[in-house]
């Protein structure tokens, strides 16, 4: 039996919108396997963004427990949270590059956060440049790329300090189908071939079956899994 | 992360933003330029003056006038002879009696100029000016003739270029209008030049002066008339405090406390504190103008936290921790104003040559042109300097006020959450 590497327990986080409280999400139960490949359903505003942002230390919950690798994370300071989100690989619906970055220099940043020397990370940007398969734009500019290109050096990216898993928010939000659909593929090459968790948000049926487990949200709470 | 990594993620944030970046250096250019500039013309200044006053001034002097009781006119006269009372006492070398008149003179070439006229004792005036009341032409006479004349050497070639008005040999006449006699009457006589001498520069207190013409004291005595003297000099065994404080009392007291005893120690000491307040006002407000573009270096970050509000949520969900983000801004900061302030030390440096060559015409800047009584000037060479310690002061300031401005934007960046920072628009 594969080991557990996320647990939440009653998970919640309470938004004070004004004197107005809004639950986006209420006791989130949810674990999650090494080497699961996982897809998050549900309409807009159920609360599928907040859990992963909770996931991914971006945010703190306001009940509940949350364990990645069995550390209690709601028990970290800023600097242990820093340390978490290097080892988590993020990929956002808007892709997030820095803009006066190159591809490359995009893929290398996080290394760069992490103390790795210039050839280190040259070496393994372009690596995983060549495995998302922008071999030859690897010095184009974000705004020199299609979104779907965008997207997959995003994807190069949050894989480049080798993280525990990877969370994805709608990261075929803003691409066409056909290039959406090239995205799912290379996201399910990594799963299947690298063995590399992954955890996807999406509204889209079709794409959310194409993981292994699918969970579905509605007003905070998960309302239904289903297993292909 | 490594600090060079740092700097150079700083760098290309900054180069995004050329003609921001570079309005930002302009402001601490600016404010360090005009404090280089002000430093550098001051202490070149200083430095001229204090090198005039080390020939024009000797330490070991004091100069005695009438006056200086409380308050009411002075109906008191020093006389020529009280030179010869002051010599007799404890700790004085040498006294002189000086009388001083203004006078015309018609060179050689029936050109009349007015000039100070001044009586001393050639012998005694010269132990004390030694190197200032030196000969460079003919010889200055130890038992001088009664019509023998020493000319400075701006009377002798007034403008510098040639021009030689008269020289060793040459007689001149002078004229004088004593206007204490009813009628006014005027008096001439006509003299010889036996000396002129070497150029002095700068301003002296009794000391000999480029501008003037002397005659011996006997002769000043007769031609104007008098048994009173404008000043004496007077020289003592050595400049020690304790001499020069007591042989000024004991002056004052012999003299019945009715005359002014000045120490020339005292004067320079005067001149270079007012030196260093007029250098450290002026230093002040340069500064006022350094911390206005530290105020613009706040206002340009506090924009560009704002506008890379996004960027930072980034950089923390790749793992980047508080004091990173911190190191980042702040070192955005310190490369505007590290290029800031060493371009504003050359810039100042550069401001405080254009200055003085634009004031200092021919070299020369006269700074008190005015000749009585005991301040005399001719005027002074005056080249900016600009010491270690200004561009170590400089470059120390100039980083801490970008720094200091810059620690709040910055600080503000480090601590936005990672979650608010990504959502913003
Ligand atoms: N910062 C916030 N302040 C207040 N309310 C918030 C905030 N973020 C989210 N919410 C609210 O929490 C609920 C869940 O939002 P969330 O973004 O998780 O939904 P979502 O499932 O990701 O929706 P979508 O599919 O549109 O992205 C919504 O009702 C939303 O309005
Ligand atoms: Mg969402």
């Amino acid at each position: 039996m594969a080991k557990t590497i996320i647990k939440t327990v009653d998970l919640r986080k309470t938004y004070m919108q004004g004197k107005i409280p809004v639950e986006a999400l209420r006791e989130v139960n949810l674990e999650v396997k090494e080497g699961e490949f996982l897809s998050v359903l549900g309409p807009s505003g159920s609360g599928k963004s907040t859990l992963l942002n909770l996931i991914g230390a971006l945010d703190k919950p306001t009940g509940g427990k949350l364990f990645i690798e069995n550390i209690d994370v709601s028990a970290l300071n800023d600097n242990q949270l820093a340390d978490l989100r290097m080892k988590i690989g993020f990929v956002f619906q808007f892709f997030n590059l820095i803009p006066r970055f190159t591809a490359r220099e995009n893929v290398e940043l996080p290394m760069s956060i992490a103390g790795l020397s210039k050839g280190e990370r040259r070496k393994r940007a372009e690596e995983l440049l060549q495995m998302v398969g922008l071999a030859s734009r690897m010095n184009h500019k974000p705004t020199e790329l299609s979104g779907g290109e965008q997207q997959r050096v995003a994807i190069a990216r949050a894989l480049a300090n080798n993280p525990r898993f990877l969370l994805m928010d709608e990261p075929t939000g803003n691409i066409d189908s056909k290039n959406a659909y090239e995205i799912i593929r290379l996201v399910k090459r990594l799963n299947e071939d690298k063995g590399v968790t992954i955890i996807m948000v999406t509204h889209d049926q079709q794409l959310a079956t194409e993981a292994k487990r699918i969970v579905y949200m509605l007003d905070g709470m998960i309302v239904r899994e289903t297993v292909n | 992360m490594r600090i060079i990594d740092v700097f150079s993620y700083a760098f290309s944030a900054i180069k995004l933003r050329k003609l921001r970046a570079g309005l930002t250096t302009l402001g601490v250019v600016i404010g360090i330029a005009a404090i280089v500039a002000l430093l550098s013309i001051t202490q070149g200044l200083q430095v001229a003056i204090s090198a005039q006053l080390q020939r024009g001034f000797a330490t070991d002097t004091l100069i005695v006038t009438a006056g200086g009781g409380l308050g009411g006119v002075n109906e008191f006269n020093l006389l020529v002879k009280d030179a010869q009372t002051i010599k007799e006492m404890d700790n004085v070398t040498a006294s002189i009696a000086v009388i001083q008149r203004i006078c015309y003179i018609r060179m050689p070439n029936g050109q009349t100029r007015r000039v100070t006229v001044t009586g001393v004792d050639f012998a005694a005036y010269r132990e004390i000016y030694s190197s200032a009341f030196a000969a460079e032409e003919g010889e200055i006479p130890l038992n001088p003739e009664d019509d023998a004349i020493v000319i400075g050497k701006q009377v002798s070639n007034p403008w510098g270029n040639g021009t030689i008005l008269c020289r060793t040999g040459d007689t001149l006449e002078i004229l004088w209008t004593n206007t204490t006699a009813r009628p006014l009457r005027n008096e001439t006589y006509v003299g010889r030049v036996a000396a002129v001498l070497r150029e002095i520069g700068g301003f002296t207190i009794g000391g000999p002066s480029d501008n003037r013409i002397y005659i011996p004291i006997s002769k000043a005595q007769s031609f104007f008339g008098t048994e009173t003297c404008e000043m004496i000099i007077v020289k003592l065994r050595n400049d020690d405090r304790a001499t020069i404080d007591s042989a000024a009392k004991a002056i004052k007291e012999a003299l019945g406390g009715r005359v002014s005893v000045t120490s020339s120690t005292a004067i320079l000491n005067i001149i270079s504190s007012v030196f260093s307040t007029v250098e450290l006002f002026l230093a002040g407000i340069a500064a006022i103008s350094l911390l206005v573009a530290g105020i613009g270096i706040m206002n340009i970050m506090i924009v560009s936290v704002m506008e890379r509000t996004r960027e930072i949520g980034i950089l923390k969900a790749l793992g980047m921790k508080n004091h990173q983000v911190l190191l980042i801004f702040l070192c955005e900061a310190a490369i505007i104003g590290l290029l800031g302030t060493l371009i504003g030390i050359g810039a100042g440096w550069s401001l405080a040559q254009i200055v003085l060559r634009i004031f200092g015409s021919s070299d020369r800047v006269g700074i008190i042109r005015q000749g009585n009584q005991a301040g005399v000037s001719n005027g002074i060479t005056i080249t900016p300097v600009l010491t270690p310690t200004v561009i170590l002061g400089a470059l120390v300031f100039g980083l801490t006020v970008t720094m200091v401005f810059a620690l709040y934007p910055a600080w503000k960046a480090s601590k936005l959450k990672p979650v608010d920072a990504l959502r913003y628009e």
